[in-house]
């Protein structure tokens, strides 16, 4: 190393010092330069289309098992009974938190929209259990039940108002539809009867709708 | 304090049946305590102002939680090191582990016997006072060594030599670097040094001004004394990264704690040092102190050192902060192939200044010029 590299070195060792220093004198005194959120207190703001927590609005869910399929790690499972007006009744839908990516497919798959994402995303807890949200809060026992006994008045009332309905026919239409006339009202009660039952069947959904 | 302790009889005439020596030492451990208050609140502080210039620096905000703003933060870091468990490693040598942060706290801790506070506030205006200091900060490269040693720890291990290699080489640009100001005042003593500084030159009465290669020398001897202090660009003994903590990683509680306040008094030495050699120490600018009432010329002149002192340790944080830590070689080849070729060339400089010009400096001579 020559006299001149040597000198070189100095002169470069000083310049760089000062440089770097001058940078940090920057950040020293510019209060601009702060970065920290100092988060308890203040929070960012969130961005539209954020994917937080997810929220289903259970009173527009349909319980059409779309989120359930689609769900990449297998974190939402709903149950649900065919309700007496022919639609599925839900009897429990629980989303476990912690389980869940934000990947944001069952909003997307949502046909009605009542999967949502929300902005949360703070949540703590102890046990494992406590990051699973429930959004029916009833037991899934009792709304099946309700519901079986729904179905069964409803089918009561609808075999009473077929039976009525059987023993006016013949009396009143005569005039009626001619073609109609040929089955007579207990044959109709009968038919009307073997129509309802597998329809509105107490028996709960089908097999696949409760896995998960 | 011989000479105060006999004021202090005449003054007060119950002392008179005291024997002198005991006024004397009365004296000394009160001259004591009140350094030590003074040195232990600097690194109370110190560590606050650290962490919050930290904080400016990397674009964060720093402690703020304890006290408004944070400014409690330092008495709830002191309070956590003096309760924790004192742990002492069942392979330890006891003895020498127990030991070194005694060596290490009162190498720096007597260092501050001949800081010039004021025009009288020094606890012993030593003759040999810039050699005593070089001498007694010595005993850290001890005491560093040791904890290393004693801790039985691979890392303190290598932490201690590396601290025992750096301190030693970084002693010798640091006294040739502080020997100009010596040279000039033709005294070691650190008063005598402050005293060749006033004047009516102002600033320019610096030893900083005087002439080309003082100026130079002050910037050399802030570089090695940074390095000799194992402050942050030359912290090798305690890289966080490679050797977890260097020779402190054994050590818990309070003695850590001795450790800590050890590199701060240290830091406030070099502090002291540079201002007292190179910035005018106490000297308040075109005016004589001495010629105040006692009291006042005493405060004026502590807050002009404090100012300055604190001021150096400020950018000491600020070069702390800047620099990356430097490589093992790379320490040492700046010691020895620039550092202490360029303070022997500095010295013979201003040695031949001294000779040429009959020891005037620049602003001197251009002040002469003008009657």
């Amino acid at each position: 190393m020559g006299l001149k590299a040597y000198l070189n070195d100095i002169v470069e060792a000083v310049v760089t010092t000062a440089k770097g220093m001058r940078i940090t004198a920057r950040y020293g005194v510019d209060p601009r330069e702060e970065v920290t959120l100092q988060y308890p207190e203040e929070r960012w703001e969130i961005p539209q289309g954020y994917r937080g927590f997810l929220h289903n609005d259970i009173k527009t869910c349909t319980a059409c098992n779309m989120c359930v399929k689609v769900c990449p790690v297998d974190c939402i499972s709903l149950e649900s009974v065919r309700g007496a007006d022919k639609k599925m009744v839900l009897c429990s839908y629980d989303i476990n938190i912690g389980r869940c990516m934000y990947c944001g497919l069952c909003v997307e798959v949502c046909p009605v929209n009542s999967l949502m994402h929300t902005p949360g995303y703070e949540m703590a807890s102890v046990t494992r259990g406590e990051l699973i949200l429930h959004f029916i809060t009833e037991d899934a026992a009792e709304i099946k039940a309700r519901v079986a006994r729904q179905v069964a008045e409803a089918a009561a009332k609808a075999a009473a108002l077929a039976a009525i309905k059987a023993v006016e026919v013949p009396s009143s239409g005569t005039a009626g539809p001619p073609a109609a006339g040929t089955p007579k009202p207990a044959e109709a009660q009968a038919a009307a009867k073997a129509a309802e039952v597998p329809s509105s069947g107490t028996e709960p959904t089908p097999a696949p709708e409760k896995k998960g | 304090m011989e000479a105060l302790a006999l004021s202090l009889v005449h003054a007060v005439p119950p002392l008179a049946g005291v024997p002198l020596w005991t006024v004397t030492l009365l004296l000394m451990v009160v001259a004591a305590a009140v350094i030590l208050v003074f040195a232990l609140t600097f690194e109370g502080v110190g560590s606050l102002v650290l962490r919050k210039v930290a904080g400016d620096i990397q674009a964060r905000i720093g402690p703020n939680r304890v006290g408004p703003n944070g400014i409690l933060q330092f008495l709830a870091d002191g309070v956590k090191l003096v309760l924790k468990e004192d742990i002492i490693p069942a392979n330890a040598d006891r003895l020498l582990f127990k030991l070194a942060p005694y060596f290490v706290f009162v190498g720096s801790f007597a260092a501050f016997v001949v800081v010039p506070f004021g025009v009288g506030l020094i606890a012993a205006d030593l003759n040999i006072g810039i050699y005593y200091v070089m001498a007694v900060t010595s005993l850290v490269v001890i005491g560093v060594l040791l904890a290393g040693w004693a801790s039985n720890n691979k890392w303190a291990l290598l932490g201690g030599m590396r601290a025992a290699a750096q301190i030693v080489s970084y002693e010798i640009p640091v006294g040739m670097a502080l020997i100009p100001a010596v040279l000039i005042a033709g005294s070691l003593s650190l008063q005598d040094i402050v005293r060749s500084q006033g004047g009516l030159l102002g600033i320019f009465g610096w030893n900083l001004f005087h002439n080309p290669f003082t100026f130079f020398s002050f910037f050399l001897y802030f570089t090695a004394a940074q390095a000799e202090t194992n402050q942050t660009p030359f912290d090798l003994p305690e890289a966080e990264s490679e050797l977890v903590s260097g020779y402190n990683v054994e050590y818990s509680g309070i003695r850590f704690g001795l450790f800590f306040l050890a590199e701060f008094g240290d830091m406030f030495i070099v502090a002291a040092l540079s201002t007292a050699c190179f910035l005018g120490g106490w000297n308040v600018p075109f005016f004589h102190v001495g010629t105040l009432p006692w009291i006042w010329g005493n405060l004026l002149s502590l807050g002009v050192f404090l100012t300055k002192a604190f001021a150096m340790v400020l950018i000491m944080m600020w070069v702390r902060w800047t620099l990356p830590r430097l490589r093992v070689d790379q320490l040492m080849r700046m010691a020895w192939k620039y550092l202490v070729p360029l303070t022997f060339v500095n010295l013979l400089g201003v040695s031949l200044w001294l000779l040429v010009f009959r020891g005037k400096g620049i602003p001197g001579m251009i002040a002469s010029l003008f009657g």
